[in-house]
C-alpha cells in the first residue's frame, strides 16, 4: 500500500512514467481515492504551467534575425 | 544522430547547418535565460555554443542527438562562466521541509489544497522568475530542461552528466523550493 509520502515523492521526482506498471497503477488508484495527493499533483501541474509561461516571455526577446546572426558567425568561423 | 546528417554537417553543408540553427537557437536562448543568464549573455552564449558545435563535429561520434549535444555544450559554457561545479550537496535543507509535511506513517500532516484560481500566465511567469534565483545552479538547470524544454530525465541526465535518479532528486528539490517560495509570495495555496 503506497502512502501519501510515497505518491507525492514519485510525482515530485518526475519518475512516475519510468516506474513499473504495478507502481503506476497503484499511484493511479491512490490518486482516485486521495484528494490531498490530487491537490498536490495539481499544484505541480500549475508550477509547470508557470514555468512555461516564464519561458514564453524569454521567447519574445531575440530579434527576428537571431538565427541569421548565428549563421553569419558560423560562416565567419569557416 | 543519423550518420548521413553527421556527414553533411562535417562537410559544412549550409542547408544542414541552417536547419540545426533554426531548430535549436531559440530554445538554447530560452534555456540560457531560464538558467539565469542576462539577455546579452544568453545571446553571446548561443553563438559560442554553435561555434563549439561546429569545431567539434570531426571529433563527435554521433552517439547523442544534436539537441542533447547542444544543450550539453550550453551547460558546460554556463558552468565555465560561473566557475560552478556540476555536483549537488548530498543534504539539502529543503528536504526537511518536504519531510515535515508527513507523519511517521507517510500521511499528510498539512494537506495541500486545490489551487483556488488560475493566475494569468504573465503574472505566474513573473512570480516564478523571482523564485528561480533561489535554486542551486543544477536544480535550476534540471527544472528548466524538464519543465520548460520538456526533455526526458534520461536526456537531461546526459546533458548534465547526472544519473537519472539524481535528476529526479534535483527536480524534486527544485519543485519543493519553488513551491515554498511561491507560497511566501501568496501565489499558491500551500498551507
Amino acid at each position: 500500500m503506497m502512502t501519501c509520502k510515497d505518491v507525492s515523492l514519485l510525482l515530485s521526482t518526475g519518475q512516475l512514467d519510468d516506474a513499473p506498471l504495478s507502481r503506476r497503477l497503484a499511484v493511479r488508484l491512490h490518486l482516485a481515492l486521495c484528494r490531498h495527493c490530487t491537490a498536490f499533483r495539481r499544484q505541480l501541474e500549475r508550477l509547470a504551467r508557470a514555468a512555461r509561461a516564464a519561458g514564453r516571455e524569454f521567447d519574445r526577446e531575440p530579434t527576428s534575425d537571431f538565427e541569421s546572426k548565428v549563421g553569419k558567425r558560423l560562416e565567419s568561423e569557416g | 544522430m543519423e550518420p548521413s546528417l553527421l556527414a553533411r554537417l562535417r562537410r559544412r553543408d549550409p542547408a544542414s547547418l541552417k536547419a540545426v540553427v533554426d531548430d535549436n537557437a531559440r530554445r538554447l536562448y530560452r534555456a540560457a535565460r531560464g538558467m539565469g543568464c542576462g539577455r546579452d549573455e544568453a545571446d553571446d552564449l548561443v553563438q559560442e555554443v554553435f561555434v563549439t558545435f561546429l569545431n567539434g563535429l570531426d571529433r563527435f561520434e554521433g552517439r547523442a542527438e544534436v539537441r542533447t549535444w547542444l544543450f550539453g555544450i550550453l551547460h558546460h559554457k554556463i558552468q565555465e562562466r560561473r566557475r560552478m561545479q556540476a555536483r549537488e550537496e548530498l543534504h539539502d535543507s529543503i528536504d526537511e521541509i518536504f519531510e515535515s509535511r508527513f507523519d511517521a506513517r507517510g500521511n499528510w500532516t498539512r494537506p495541500p489544497v486545490e489551487p483556488d484560481r488560475e493566475a494569468a500566465s504573465r503574472e505566474a511567469g513573473a512570480a516564478i522568475r523571482d523564485c528561480l534565483d533561489g535554486l542551486s545552479p543544477l536544480q535550476r538547470a534540471v527544472f528548466q530542461l524538464r519543465q520548460v524544454e520538456d526533455l526526458s530525465a534520461a536526456e537531461v541526465g546526459k546533458i548534465l552528466g547526472q544519473t537519472i535518479t539524481h535528476v529526479g532528486v534535483l527536480l524534486h528539490r527544485a519543485r519543493t523550493r519553488l513551491r515554498a517560495c511561491l507560497d511566501g509570495k501568496g501565489w499558491t495555496s500551500i498551507p
